[in-house]
């Protein structure tokens, strides 16, 4: 097993990324090396890094002699040209993360445009169930079934991907056997349950034009990086976070344990984060 | 640009080309998948309240339908390990009985079938979040029909997006998504999980969350329908000249479990405005008409029902129109 890092800012390096994870389950988690730095985002557009952040990222990454590997989420046509921009520019100043991906249209573009530039498939391709409400429910892994995702291992093989991701879902396979050369990557110790364009964040800093109708279109005008918080909510046994435009959860004990077997690496995230 | 509408059985084909429907979509779920997977809804929505009854009933539909496509759902975002190989010999078992198309979100899935050919009856479900042109052109490549584009996008984002030779369908009418549906990792089997989204929302001022929760009931078409009797809810009428012009080649009104009272209403509205728009009317012309049939001009204002409020512009949208 190695280790990833998600981080807010490009500070300090953990020592050991376990201890970004709740004690309760820290312990199952095997010794490892720590081996990458993850920046960008996942799940929302207006958070793609400019080049001073990436290259920022990708100074701590390389200072740590580790992998530098940038996040991005499913993007609009202008995202896409952002997202190329972002990744000619870094080249051009001799940089070359990887760029994991969690729209096809950013896979073909690397394909097409940056062959040469390592690619892994984002947790944001995998669309299984990851429902908080049903987090206890046996896991549908249990049955022993591993062909989940087998078609997408393939596309990915032959797309010249180094690499699958996914948070732990609430059926377990998505990461198959291990039989083929695709990294199997888990995420904690968040699960993002919901994802939208339309943001609370998003919405309050139009200064009293909440039409949120009309506020999907519109440009974010404020940074949410710093403002993950804990909601609870009544129908819920367990807590929500609520980073942006995206709503976590904490991995249960038995998620966790039910994924492990299948990854060859785990990127902790600092917290949750869009 | 055609108008495609929901359908629960086969009886309510006739009155929906009758209002004005010219493709129809629904789903079906084999009896073999209801024992080996009942836990999962195999298109989105439970057998007993949105899905044709039988086999039977769907050929009564496709008779029906009298030469207008009829399309399956097979939109699920994923299926479960072992479950594919079932799908694609029902897949090829209804293409075979003349369903015109396949919709589909899962990836997994959707290679599945292009590897058995079906490729080209294949339309993207808007559960596969194909946002922008190099997707489109990904799908395209991968010998996809038709794309299907999610609900939260701009007019300008749906133009950026479309690609030659590739057949795009944008949402029309009714029922909205406070998350993005692709991006929605719960499951309405459990229960609605987003409308109690906001209750509790540290540093959010009140009146912010009042205005999530007048968006959210608006999505919900608003608890109600006009006196008379049509829904009001997210609507994308007064967008379809640019719609039009843009080459957009479907446009869905949705709701496969809703009444035929409803799908009625819902197609006949959207009929209206489309024959106005292929005769040339502007977006204000098409607003003035939809209220007058429709009524509740009310949430014509300010764009709150809005699928496309960019249709408007900034300032004219900020007016009361009524």
């Amino acid at each position: 097993m190695e280790y990833a890092v998600r981080l807010l800012n490009p500070g300090l390096l953990p020592e050991d990324p376990r201890r970004l994870c709740p004690v309760k389950w820290r312990k199952l988690l095997p010794d490892g090396p720590l081996t990458a730095v993850y920046f960008g985002s996942e799940f929302c557009q207006e958070l793609i890094p400019d080049l001073k952040e990436a290259e920022e990222f990708c100074t701590l990454a390389k200072d740590a002699g580790l992998e530098a590997v940038l996040l991005t989420p499913v993007v609009r046509s202008d995202g896409l040209c952002q997202v190329q921009e972002l990744v000619t520019e870094l080249e051009s100043r001799g940089w070359s993360p990887t760029i994991v991906f969690n729209d096809l249209g950013v896979l073909r573009m690397l394909r097409n445009e940056h062959p040469e530039v390592k690619r892994q498939a984002g947790r944001l391709l995998n669309r299984a169930l990851r429902d908080p409400r049903l987090a206890e429910q046996p896991l549908e892994s249990q049955t022993g079934e591993t062909a989940r995702g087998e078609q997408i291992r393939a596309l990915l093989q032959r797309f010249g991907v180094a690499g699958l991701e996914t948070d732990p879902d609430l059926e377990g396979s998505y990461l198959g056997d291990g039989t083929t050369d695709l990294q199997r990557v888990l995420h904690l110790p968040y699960i993002f349950a919901t994802s939208g364009r339309n943001c609370l964040f998003k919405a309050e800093a139009q200064k009293g034009n909440q039409n949120f109708a009309k506020n999907l279109g519109r440009t974010c005008q404020v940074s949410c990086r710093q403002r993950g918080y804990s909601v609870e909510r009544s129908d819920l046994e367990r807590p929500l976070w609520r980073a942006g435009n995206t709503l976590f959860y904490e991995a249960t004990q038995a998620l966790v344990e039910a994924h492990l077997g299948r990854a060859d690496r785990i990127v902790i995230h600092e917290s949750p984060m869009s | 640009m055609k108008l495609l509408a929901p359908l629960k059985d086969s009886s309510e084909v006739e009155p929906l080309l009758a209002a004005g429907a010219e493709e129809f979509y629904c789903g079906l779920t084999p009896a073999t998948w209801q024992k080996r997977f009942n836990q999962n809804w195999i298109n989105r929505r439970a057998q007993g309240s949105a899905g044709v009854a039988d086999l039977a009933d769907l050929q009564q539909i496709l008779a029906r339908a009298a030469g207008h496509p009829v399309y399956l759902t097979l939109n699920a975002p994923f299926y479960p390990a072992g479950a594919l190989e079932m799908l694609v010999e029902f897949s090829a078992a209804l293409l075979e009985e003349g369903v015109a198309g396949l919709i589909v979100a899962d990836l997994d899935l959707l290679l599945a079938l292009v590897e058995a050919g079906m490729g080209p009856r294949i339309h993207l479900s808007s559960l596969a979040t194909c946002t922008n042109s190099g997707a489109a052109a990904f799908f395209q490549e991968l010998g996809v029909s038709r794309i299907i584009l999610p609900r939260h996008m701009t007019l300008d984002e749906i133009e950026a997006s479309l690609v030659p030779g590739l057949e795009s369908e944008v949402f029309l009418l009714n029922d909205g998504c406070v998350f993005e549906e692709g991006l929605c990792a719960t499951t309405h089997a459990a229960g609605v999980f987003c409308l109690n989204d906001g209750e509790e929302a540290q540093g959010i001022s009140g009146q912010t969350l009042e205005g999530y929760e007048f968006w959210k009931w608006t999505l919900n078409h608003c608890g109600c329908k006009t006196s008379r009797g049509y829904p009001v809810g997210p609507c994308g009428l007064c967008a379809l000249p640019r719609l039009l012009r843009a080459g957009v080649s479907s446009l869905t009104v949705v709701g496969r479990e809703a009444s035929l009272t409803r799908k009625v209403a819902s197609v006949g509205l959207a009929a209206m405005a489309l024959q106005l728009a292929r005769a040339g009317a502007a977006p204000e012309e098409i607003r003035t008409a939809v209220i007058e049939l429709r009524g509740g001009a009310s949430l014509c204002q300010d764009a709150h029902l809005c699928y496309y409020p960019d249709v408007w512009p900034e300032q004219e949208s900020e007016e009361a129109i009524c």
